[in-house]
Order: C-alpha cells, then structure tokens, then sequence
C-alpha cells in the first residue's frame, strides 16, 4: 500500500515532465519542418520602376545568406493563385484589378539561419525604395523554438518540485518500512553484518520504486500520446501532420527512468542512517 | 584478551550501574560473572560488545581499544563474538534456520556451507528437529537455544553471554554448559552472567562478584 502510494507519486513526477518533453520535442520538431524551407517574400510597389527592381535583386544577390531569388510578377502571381485554389477562381475573375503585387521570393541557404542573422539583410532590404512589405517565417521559427524551449522550462520546474515530493515520499516509505524492521536492523549489526550489507536490501528497494515510476508513467505517457490524435480526430488536416504527436526520445526515456532509480537511491539512503549507530 | 580499566557507567545521575571496575579475561578463561539483580552485569556486557559506552574508562580487546572503533567498522569486532542476549533478541518473522544463519551470511559463506553449520549448530543444543519452525512457536527454554546456537555457530574467539541458562532445566543448563565449554577448549574465552550457583561450583574457572555496580570480589578456583 505504502509502495503503491510512493509509485502513483514518482509516476505524476515523470508524467509532468514526460508531458512537456513531448510538448517541447514536438514544437521543435515543428520549427524545424518550418525552417526547412526557409524563404522570405518581398512584396513590391505595384509601380516599380526597372532601376529600383535590379537595385534590389543586386542586393540579395550580393549577400551571403541567400540562395536564390525569383521574381514573380503579378500576372504570374494571379497564375500561381488559380493554380494553387482553382475553386475559388471566380472572385479573381469578378474582381476588375489585379489584386497581387508583383514579389521577390528568396530562399536562403543555411537551413539553421536565425531571424537575428537574416534580419540585418531583410530590414535593409525593407528599407529599400520599391520595397512594401516582407513576409519571413524564421519568425515563426524562432516564436516555435522559443515556446519549445518555455515548455521544457515549465516541464523542468514543475518536474524540479515533483522531483523533491516524490524523494520525500520514497524517503518516507522507506523510513517506514525501516522502522518496521529496526530490530531486525540492530540484530544484524550485532552479529557483525557491514552498513553496506544491512543498506543493500532497503537501496535495492528505494531504486526499485523509482525504476517502476520511471516505467510506468512512459507507459501512461505513451497512452497518452496516442489518444490524442483520436480526440483530434483522424482527419489528415495539416495540424496533425506538422504535429504528428511524437513520444519521447530514446535517450530522454532512458534518463527518466535513470532519474527515478536515482532519486529511489538517494530516498533509501538517509533514513536508515540513524539505525546504522550503536 | 579482554582488558578493562576503571570502567564507570552512569544511565542517569547519581546512578552508577558500575562503578570504578576494572578486571582482566584471559584468552582460554572460562569466567562467570554474577551477582544480584540489577547488580550491573547486562550493562558490562553491553560495554563489552560495545552496544553501549562506558562514561569513563577504558576496554582492550585483543589488543585494541574498542572505544576507538568507528561505528562504521564495529563489524569487525563483533564477528569475533557470539553473544546470547539475555532477551534473546530473534527475529520473530523468520524461521529458526534465518535466525541462526544470519551470522554466517554476513560473512559472504556459500548456501551449503551454512546450511551445514547451522544444522550441526542446533544439533548442539538439540533443537535441530525444529529448523524450520518460527521463534513465537517455541518454548523460552527452546528460544534460548536458538540465541545459543547463533552465538556459537560460527565458533568465534569470545562468547558472551547473559543468563543463557536462565529458562532451562537443570539438565539442560548443563548440557548448555558443557557445550561452552567444550567450544572452551578449543580455545575460546568465555564470559558468562549467571544467578546459578550449582553451575558457577561446577563449571567456573573464574568469578567475578558484582554488587550494585561495584566489582566485589574476583575469585579463582
Ligand atoms: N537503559 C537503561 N536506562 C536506565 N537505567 C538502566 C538502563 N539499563 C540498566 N539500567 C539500570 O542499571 C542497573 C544495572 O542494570 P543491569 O541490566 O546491568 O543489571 P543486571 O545485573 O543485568 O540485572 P539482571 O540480573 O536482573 O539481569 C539497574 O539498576 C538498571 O535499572
Ligand atoms: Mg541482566
């Protein structure tokens, strides 16, 4: 019953912080599908002149950090749009102008680049005359990566907290389990048994607890993960395939289920400390 | 063998359980202490297997100061000893055989070796045909046997042991006795407390008369 208690906690510990792993290794995984086609848009004046429009191209084709551009005019943007939605053709054909600006798509070559890097070159270019706007979406890398990074941080501190229940309660269970054998305990010191061979049994159970906790919530967490699609539905929308729930990593399984053994180590080692005088 | 010099004990104040003792065991003694109840004789022996400290004085056995010894490494002295309680101190929730064989396991001895020494060892005190009983279904004289056959199962250089006969009958308390002293004469020293004075007139070598703490008399036959 007492193992029990002290198991259902380790689980919650490694839940909580099995939960955001998969929330942080999930939104990376996202980013890193984002920026694996790294581009920027620059929208244009509809009227820009030719001299403006090779400023710009010289520009981009100046720079390190870009691997290609193209310009898209906005008759071939209008293309590019009918292509892409033929169904919604009637609105472009029912409105009288064009509503696209002409563009310079550029995609950039390393596929790790920062928004802090490329932003120097895209700011420059923004400021250049022609230039309306600009689309770039390690913005939305960078705004994925960094919620990736909040929830392992909320997973870690909530995990940290958990963390230190679940050595209180080992610890306790342990003490418990202890006292229920003291004597026991005092006999074997008299009839000459080492500190380390009265600690083994209690350590071994301590890890032991630890160790199923770590297993047992990868197991809830596991569950856990695969109803998720079901609650989402089993559409192939896009969410699901940039999201694609993913489980754990192997390494990060492992060191879960590492951290409960050690926690059950620790746990197990004071408590019986008093018992080893005398 | 076992030294004590100027030995005081104090439990609570202006109590002295012993005062000012100071005696030598030799190695191959066969040595009685006695005296009446509450004289101090439990409390020297708990001195002796270092359970307890003294308040003052000081204990050489085998030419080491037990005081000194680090709780950590008090093993080693006590696998020297067998001692009998005279609570006897068994573990209830395991059977007689567990009880006996613990000695020997935190020795690292292999599983059929033990078996074999614990077996010849509850022979000794006739207690073999209950191996594999539990503690609470003996009889005190059979639980106390059991204490004995744990002290002397793994033939250690001293015994000590407080009343050991205290729950038996006359024959059985000699058959105990000479058992003792068989383990004696090969060369154990012995350090028994008992009330009993037939076995004190049949079996001591030397004896040491305690009296409210205070060592009265030593004697040798
Ligand atoms: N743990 C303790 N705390 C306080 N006083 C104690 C403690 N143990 C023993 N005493 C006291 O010390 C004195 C000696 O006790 P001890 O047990 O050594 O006597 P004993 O000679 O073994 O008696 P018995 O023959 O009845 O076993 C007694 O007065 C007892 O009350
Ligand atoms: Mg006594």
């Amino acid at each position: 019953m007492r193992n029990f208690f002290s198991i259902t906690i380790i689980c919650l510990t490694f839940l909580t912080v099995g939960v955001f792993l998969a929330l942080a290794n999930n939104l990376e995984h996202v980013a890193e599908q984002i920026s694996n086609n790294m581009a920027a848009v620059f929208f244009l004046d509809t009227d820009i002149s030719e001299e403006q429009l090779n400023a710009i191209e010289e520009e981009l084709k100046r720079s390190q950090l870009v691997l290609e551009t193209t310009f898209v005019s906005a008759e071939q943007a209008v293309d590019k749009f009918r292509e892409k939605f033929p169904e919604l053709q009637g609105i472009i054909e029912n409105i009288k102008i064009n509503p696209f600006p002409p563009s310079i798509e550029t995609t950039f070559k390393e596929k790790t680049i920062t928004f802090r890097e490329a932003s120097g070159l895209i700011t420059q270019i923004k400021n250049m005359p022609g230039v309306e706007d600009v689309q770039f979406n390690q913005e939305w890398v960078d705004r994925v990566n960094s919620f990736s990074r909040l929830a392992k941080a909320v997973g870690f501190f909530l995990g940290g907290i958990l963390v230190l229940a679940s050595f209180f309660i080992i610890s306790n269970v342990i003490k418990l389990n202890v006292l229920a054998r003291k004597d026991e305990i005092e006999i074997l010191r008299l009839v000459g048994a080492t500190n380390t061979f009265i600690r083994v049994p209690f350590l071994l159970e301590g890890i032991t607890l630890g160790v199923i906790g770590g297993l047992v919530s990868l197991f809830l967490l596991l569950l856990l993960i695969n109803s998720i699609p079901i609650y989402l539905g089993s559409r192939p929308g896009v969410l699901n395939e940039l999201i694609n729930f993913r489980y754990l990593t192997l390494s990060q399984s492992i060191t879960i289920i590492a951290e409960g053994g050690i926690i059950g180590f620790l746990g197990s080692l004071t408590p019986l400390a008093r018992f080893l005088k005398t | 063998m076992i030294e004590l010099y100027h030995i005081w004990k104090q439990y609570q104040k202006a109590q002295w359980a012993l005062s000012d003792i100071t005696f030598r065991v030799d190695k191959g003694d066969f040595c009685f202490i006695t005296g009446p109840s509450g004289s101090g004789k439990t409390t020297l022996l708990k001195i002796l297997y270092r359970q307890i400290f003294p308040t003052e004085g000081q204990i050489v056995i085998d030419n080491r100061n037990i005081l000194k010894i680090s709780d950590h490494k008090i093993y080693q002295l006590r696998r020297h000893m067998g001692i009998v309680f005279q609570d006897f101190r068994l573990v209830f929730h395991k059977k007689v055989f567990e009880n006996v064989a613990v000695v020997l396991q935190v020795l690292g001895i292999p599983r059929k070796e033990i078996r074999r020494r614990v077996f010849n060892a509850l022979r000794m005190v006739n207690l073999h045909n209950k191996m594999w009983e539990y503690p609470a279904h003996l009889s005190y004289g059979e639980q106390q046997r059991v204490a004995i056959a744990r002290a002397v199962v793994n033939s250690p250089k001293i015994i000590l042991a407080d009343e050991p006969t205290g729950n038996l009958d006359t024959e059985l308390a000699f058959e105990i006795m000479s058992l003792f002293k068989d383990i004696n004469t090969k060369g154990a020293t012995v350090l028994i407390c008992t009330h009993d004075r037939e076995l004190i007139r049949n079996f001591g070598q030397k004896i040491l008369f305690l009296y409210k703490g205070k060592l009265l008399r030593k004697e040798s036959l």
